[in-house]
C-alpha cells in the first residue's frame, strides 16, 4: 500500500524537531529513513504508527487518511529495538496478541500464526517464552506478530542495533527476503548506512528534521546532493579537500598542488572557494590526475588495505586497494585520482 | 480531553477520593478545629442550653441575680395549648375542652394549686392519682431540658415568668451554653504555657540526639558490615534489621524487660552489687538514653539499609585499584566509601528529621513522656493534650493547634525536600501521546 | 570485602555492640517456654504454660485472643488489599498516562509521602467520631490504608517505571487500547512489585498501634497490638513470661514474612523510607 506523509510537522514542547516534512512510500517498497541519532527519524516512525501525534500535515495509507486515528485503528505493524515481546507470554500468545485482540476465532489464529511462524522459520519454537529465545529467534518473533496482521505497512525501528555481527548479517537478508515475500511496503529506520545501503529499495537522508536526499541507495552513493550525504554514505568514508578554481585548474589550500579537474572547474568562476569529495576507490595509483604524499596510516583488513595519505598542506585522502602490499608506512607515492568520479561541492555543502 | 486522560484520571479516582477524605479534609479541619474550645467536656457535635443545679450555682458567682434563678429552679405549671393536646390525648376531648375554657392561660406556681383548680371541674378524672397526672402534663420546667437553640431556649425561660435585663439573659445563654465556640484562646496558650515550651525544647533535643545516632550509627554499621566477610555481614544485618521489622509494642516490651526494676538489668548486676532500679524511668538521663537508644535502633536499621545498599554500588575493582595504590582502610572509608553515600546521607538526615519530629509512638510506648514531663517531646504532648489525658479533660481544640503547628512544618519540609532532591527532574512526559 | 583489612576486630566490635538485642531476642524465645526470671541466664524447667492465654476463657475485662487476631488478620489483610489495588492504577497513570494535572499529582504524592500523618489523627479522630465509624475496624482500616497510600503509589509508579515502553507501544500497534494494554501486557510485569507492596503494607498494618488504640480502643475492635499493650499496662506485677508468649504470638507472622521474603522487602524499604 502507498503511504503518503503530507507537509509533517512535530514539535515537542517549543521546539519544533520535524518542520512540513513530506514523504512518499510506494507500494511494497522498503524505504530506509537513514540519519544520525537525533535527526528525526525515530520521531517520523512513530507518527507513522500513531504513538505521537502530529502537530501539522497528514498522514494517508492509500487514500484512507489516518492523520487523527490512534495507533490501534492504524493497522501498522513494527518491530522495535529491542523486540518489544511480551515476556509473560510464549512466541505463539505473542503472535497471535494482535489476533486476539481483533477477537478472531481461535482456529483462524491458529492458522495465521502457523502461516506466518513458517514464513519466518520458528516453527518449533512456538512454546519457548521470550527469555528462552536468542536474540535472533526474537526478531523474527517480532517480526511475526507485526506481520501477522496484515499490516498496511512494517515499520522496522533499528531492527539490527541489538544483534551481533553475525546475526546482523543473516537477518539483513532474512528481514528483505520477508518483506519481499509479503509485498509489503516497509519503513526501515536505521543510522547504520551499510545496513540501509543493503536492504532498501530506496533510501531518504535525514539531517535536522529534514530529509536531505531520496534516491535509490546506489544512485544516492554515486550522486550525493550534499557533502553531508556523500560522508554518510560509504565505508571507509569519502575524504574532503579545500580549493579554490583557478582557471580551469583547482588549487588546493595552502599548497602549491593544482589539480586539472576542467570539468568541475568550469561550473564556478574564477576563485570560488569549493569542496571536492574522493572516494577511496577513485584514489588509486593507475587514476589519470596525479597527486603526491606520504603514506601516514595504513589498516589492514584482510581482503584488502586502507591507507590514508596526508598532502604537503595536511589534507588527508583516503584509499582502498585490493593488494597493495608493496607499500609501508612513511613511503612517498603518487597516485592519482579518477577525474570523472569525483564529487564537488561548494562551501555551503551543495553538490555542483 | 481525550481518552487516555480520561483513562488517567478514572485510575487515579480513588487514590484522589482516599486522599481528599484522609490527607486534605484533615489538614482542614485541623486549622479549623484549632480555633474552638472543643474538648470532651463540650462534645463535638453543636452544643445545647441547658439548666442544671451546676449552672444554678455558677450564675449566682457570675452575678446573676439569685432571687431569679431560684425561680429558674422551681417548677411551673402553665396552661397551654400543649399541655391540653396530651391532656385530651389521655383523659379525652371534654376535659381538655373544660380546661382549655376555664384556666387557660393561667400559671400556677406549685402543683397543689392546680390540682385544687383542677377538681373544680366537672369532666375530670375520678381518681386522684388520674388527676395529679393531668396536673404534671402542664408542668414546665426549665431545669436539666435541653434547648437545642437560643431562641427556644429563651422561650422556654421566658415560660418561666422571669423577667431578664440584657445583661442577665448574656449571661444566663453564656452559662446554659454547653457546646463548643469559636475562640483564638489556644493559640494564646500555646504561647504562654510553659509546658508548651518545655515540650519545644524536648523536641529539638530528642530530633537532634536521635538524627545523629541514627546517621552515625547506620553509618557505623553499613561500613563495618561492608568489610566483614559475606556470611557475617548478613547475620549482623539480619540482627540489627530487628528493630525495625518487630511491630513496635513487642519492641518495647522487650526494652522494659531489659530496663525495668524487676528486669533483666537490674537483676544482672545486682550480682555485681549494684543496686535493682528502673533503668528507663529513674532519672531524667536514663529516659534520654533509653529513648534515644529505642528510635535509634530503629533509624540506624534505615539508615544501614540506605547506606548498605548505596555501597553495593561502589565498584569492586575501584575498592582493589585503591588498595594497589595503598590506601589504608581509614583511607578507603574517607575517599571511597563516604563520597558514594553523600546522598543517601542528605535523604535519610531530611527525611528523618521530619519524621523524628513528629513520631511519638516509641516514646508513648517506653516513657509516655516520664519521668514528669521530661522526655515529652511536641507530638506526644499533642496526643496528651487531646486524646489520651488520664487527669482530665481531653482538649480537642487545644491540640489541634498544636497539631497545627507540626502540620506547617510538616508542608513546609515536604515542598522542600521535593526542591532539594530535584522533582522537576523527575517529571518526565510520558512517551505515548494518546 | 577486602581481603587485605583483618576483619575479626570488628566483628568483635560489632557483636559487642549488638549485645542487647541479641539478649533481647534470645530471652523472647526462652521465657515463653521456660520459667527463668529476668536477669537469671540459665533458663530453667521446660514449660508450655505462659502458652495457655490461646486456649484459656478470657479473663474478665480482656478479649478473646482468637476474636482478636482475626481483627488483626482482617485489618491487615483489607489494608492490604486496599492500598494494592488502589496503588495498582494511580501508580500507572502517574507514571504512564497523559492527563491533566499530571505534575500536580506527581508532586502531591510525594509531598504526602514525606508527610508526617501523625499530625492528623486528632482531626481524624474527630470526623470518625461525627460520621460514627469511630470504634470500629473499617473506620482504623481506612485511615491506616489512606496513611499507607502515598508509599504505596510512589512505589508502585517505580514498579511501573521499570517496564519498558516499548511493549506498550507494541500493544497499541497491535491494535489494543490503553486499558487492555495495562491489564494484559503490563499488570503481569509487575506482579513481583505488587507482591512486595502486598507484603509491605500487611505488615505495617499488623504492627500499627498508635491508630487502633486511638480510633477504635474498644474489646470488639481490639487488635493484637492494642491487646498486648493493654497487657502490659494492666498488670501490677509483670508477668514477662506471658506477655512474651503473647507478643512473640503476635511477631510470628511478621518474622516468617521477613525470613521468606527479606530481599523482596528490602526493595521497598530502600525506595520507601519512612520513620
Amino acid at each position: 500500500m502507498r503511504i503518503l506523509l503530507d507537509q509533517f510537522t512535530k514539535t515537542f514542547g517549543a521546539t519544533t524537531v520535524i518542520d512540513k516534512m513530506s514523504l512518499d512510500i510506494e507500494s511494497g517498497e522498503m524505504l530506509a529513513l537513514l540519519g544520525p541519532s537525533g535527526c528525526g527519524k525515530s520521531t517520523t516512525l512513530f507518527a507513522i504508527c500513531g504513538i505521537h501525534r502530529m502537530n501539522g500535515g497528514r498522514l494517508l495509507f492509500g487514500e484512507r487518511d489516518v492523520t487523527h486515528l490512534p495507533s490501534q485503528m492504524r493497522n501498522v505493524g513494527v518491530v522495535f529495538q529491542n523486540y518489544a515481546l511480551y515476556p509473560h507470554m510464549n512466541a505463539f500468545d505473542n503472535i497471535a496478541f494482535p489476533l486476539m485482540i481483533r477477537k478472531m476465532a481461535k482456529p483462524e489464529i491458529e492458522r495465521k500464526v502457523l502461516a506466518i511462524a513458517e514464513l519466518v522459520h520458528i516453527e518449533g519454537l512456538l512454546k519457548r517464552k521470550p527469555a528462552q529465545l536468542s536474540g535472533g529467534q526474537q526478531q523474527r518473533v517480532a517480526l511475526a506478530r507485526a506481520l501477522v496482521r496484515e499490516p498496511d505497512i512494517l515499520l522496522l525501528d533499528e531492527p539490527l542495533a541489538n544483534l551481533d555481527a553475525k546475526l546482523r548479517l543473516e537477518m539483513r537478508s532474512e528481514i528483505r527476503r520477508i518483506q519481499q515475500e509479503t509485498g509489503i511496503s516497509a519503513v526501515l529506520v536505521t543510522h547504520d548506512q551499510v545496513e540501509a545501503m543493503s536492504m532498501a529499495d530506496r533510501i531518504a537522508i535525514m539531517d535536522q528534521g529534514q530529509i536531505v536526499q531520496l534516491a535509490a541507495p546506489k544512485d544516492m552513493y554515486d550522486e550525493p546532493v550534499t557533502d553531508f550525504v556523500a560522508s554518510f554514505l560509504g565505508n571507509p568514508p569519502i575524504a574532503f579537500l579545500q580549493g579554490t578554481v583557478e582557471g580551469k585548474t583547482i588549487r588546493l589550500e595552502n599548497s602549491d598542488i593544482v589539480l586539472p579537474l576542467d570539468a568541475q572547474a568550469a561550473k564556478q568562476g574564477n576563485g570560488t572557494p569549493i569542496r571536492i569529495g574522493v572516494r577511496p576507490e577513485h584514489f588509486q595509483p593507475e587514476h589519470p590526475v596525479k597527486i603526491s604524499g606520504k603514506i601516514s596510516f595504513i589498516e589492514e583488513q584482510g581482503r584488502e588495505e586502507l591507507f590514508d595519505v596526508t598532502l604537503s598542506n595536511g589534507m588527508r585522502l583516503r584509499s582502498v586497494q585490493a593488494n597493495g602490499g608493496a607499500f609501508r608506512l612513511g613511503d612517498e607515492v603518487s597516485w592519482g585520482l579518477a577525474a570523472d568520479k569525483v564529487l564537488t561541492f561548494d562551501p555551503s555543502g551543495r553538490r555542483i | 480531553m481525550r481518552r487516555a486522560h480520561l483513562l488517567g484520571l478514572g485510575f487515579m479516582t480513588p487514590a484522589l477520593i482516599i486522599v481528599f477524605l484522609f490527607f486534605l479534609a484533615p489538614v482542614v479541619l485541623t486549622a479549623v478545629f484549632s480555633f474552638t474550645s472543643m474538648s470532651s467536656g463540650t462534645g463535638i457535635s453543636g452544643g445545647a442550653y441547658e439548666i442544671n443545679e451546676q449552672t444554678l450555682r455558677s450564675l449566682t458567682d457570675r452575678g446573676f441575680p439569685k432571687a431569679k434563678s431560684e425561680k429558674l429552679g422551681h417548677d411551673l405549671y402553665r396552661i397551654g395549648e400543649e399541655g391540653l393536646g396530651a391532656v385530651e390525648a389521655d383523659f379525652g376531648k371534654a376535659f381538655a375542652d373544660e380546661i382549655r375554657a376555664e384556666l387557660s392561660g393561667e400559671l400556677f406556681e406549685g402543683r397543689r394549686d392546680l390540682e385544687r383548680e383542677l377538681k373544680k371541674l366537672r369532666s375530670r378524672p375520678r381518681s386522684i392519682r388520674d388527676l395529679k397526672k393531668a396536673a404534671d402534663l402542664f408542668k414546665r420546667s426549665v431545669l436539666n431540658t435541653r434547648f437545642e437553640s437560643e431562641t427556644a431556649f429563651l422561650d422556654g425561660v421566658g415560660e418561666t415568668g422571669v423577667e431578664l435585663t440584657a445583661d442577665d439573659q448574656a449571661v444566663l445563654v453564656k452559662t446554659a451554653y454547653t457546646g463548643w465556640s469559636w475562640t483564638t484562646a489556644n493559640y494564646e496558650l500555646i504561647t504562654s504555657m510553659a509546658s508548651t515550651w518545655r515540650a519545644a525544647k524536648n523536641t529539638a533535643f530528642y530530633v537532634l540526639l536521635t538524627l545523629s545516632f541514627n546517621v552515625g550509627f547506620g553509618l557505623f554499621l553499613a561500613i563495618t558490615t561492608f568489610y566483614l566477610p559475606k556470611g557475617q555481614a548478613a547475620i549482623f544485618r539480619a540482627i540489627w534489621i530487628l528493630p525495625r521489622i518487630l511491630p513496635p509494642v513487642l519492641y518495647v516490651m522487650m526494652w522494659k524487660w531489659l530496663t525495668w526494676d524487676t528486669g533483666f538489668l537490674s537483676i544482672f548486676l545486682s550480682n555485681f552489687g549494684v543496686e535493682p532500679r528502673n533503668w528507663m524511668l529513674n532519672s531524667d538521663i536514663n529516659a534520654w538514653v533509653c529513648i534515644v537508644l529505642i528510635n535509634g535502633f530503629v533509624g540506624a536499621s534505615l539508615g544501614m539499609i540506605l547506606f548498605s545498599s548505596a555501597l553495593r554500588a561502589i565498584p569492586p575493582s575501584m575498592l582493589a585499584a585503591s588498595e594497589v595504590d595503598g590506601a589504608n582502610r581509614w583511607q578507603q572509608i574517607r575517599h571511597i566509601l563516604l563520597p558514594q553515600l553523600q546522598w543517601p546521607i542528605l535523604f535519610t538526615t531530611s527525611y528523618q528529621t521530619l519524621s523524628l519530629l513528629t513520631s511519638f509512638d516509641y516514646i508513648y510506648l517506653s516513657t509516655d513522656g516520664g519521668p514528669g514531663r521530661s522526655t515529652e517531646v511536641w507530638a506526644l504532648y499533642t496526643f496528651h493534650t487531646a486524646l489520651n489525658n488520664y487527669g482530665g479533660v481531653l482538649q480537642y481544640g487545644l491540640g489541634a493547634a498544636l497539631a497545627l503547628v507540626l502540620v506547617v512544618i510538616g508542608i513546609a519540609a515536604s515542598l522542600f525536600y521535593l526542591r532539594l532532591f530535584k522533582f522537576n527532574e523527575l517529571v518526565s512526559q510520558p512517551r505515548i501521546e494518546q | 570485602m577486602s581481603s587485605n583489612f583483618r576483619s575479626w576486630p570488628m566483628t568483635l566490635l560489632l557483636g559487642f555492640l549488638s549485645l542487647p538485642i541479641i539478649v533481647m531476642m534470645v530471652y523472647l524465645f526462652v521465657d515463653t517456654v521456660t520459667d527463668t526470671t529476668a536477669g537469671s541466664l540459665i533458663p530453667d524447667r521446660f514449660t508450655l504454660e505462659h502458652w495457655r492465654f490461646l486456649f484459656d476463657a478470657p479473663q474478665a475485662g480482656r478479649s478473646n485472643i482468637w476474636s482478636v487476631t482475626l481483627n488483626t488478620f482482617i485489618f491487615a489483610c483489607s489494608t492490604s488489599a486496599i492500598v494494592v489495588m488502589t496503588s495498582l492504577t494511580s501508580g500507572y497513570a502517574l507514571s504512564r498516562l497523559n492527563m491533566p494535572y499530571r505534575r500536580l499529582l506527581l508532586g502531591g504524592v510525594l509531598t504526602l509521602h514525606a508527610f508526617p500523618t501523625v499530625t492528623l489523627i486528632i482531626s481524624i479522630f474527630l470526623m470518625l467520631q461525627m460520621t460514627g465509624l469511630y470504634n470500629s475496624l473499617l473506620g482504623v482500616i481506612l485511615v491506616k490504608t489512606a496513611l499507607e497510600l502515598p508509599l504505596g503509589i510512589w512505589v508502585m509508579k517505580g514498579f511501573y517505571d521499570t517496564v519498558p515502553w516499548e511493549i506498550e507501544m507494541a500493544g497499541l500497534t497491535d491494535g489494543a487500547s490503553r486499558f487492555t494494554v495495562w491489564r494484559r501486557l503490563v499488570l503481569p510485569q509487575v506482579h513481583p512489585g505488587l507482591a512486595a507492596l502486598g507484603l509491605f503494607s500487611f505488615l505495617a498494618a499488623w504492627s500499627e498501634y498508635i491508630l487502633p488504640q486511638v480510633l477504635a480502643p474498644d474489646g470488639a475492635s481490639q487488635v493484637l497490638a492494642t491487646y498486648l499493650q493493654n497487657l502490659i499496662k494492666d498488670d501490677r506485677a509483670p508477668d514477662f513470661n506471658m506477655f512474651k508468649s503473647v507478643g512473640l504470638f503476635y511477631a510470628m507472622p511478621v518474622m516468617i514474612i521477613y525470613l521468606i521474603f527479606n530481599q523482596k522487602l528490602m526493595n521497598i524499604y530502600g525506595g520507601g523510607t519512612k520513620g
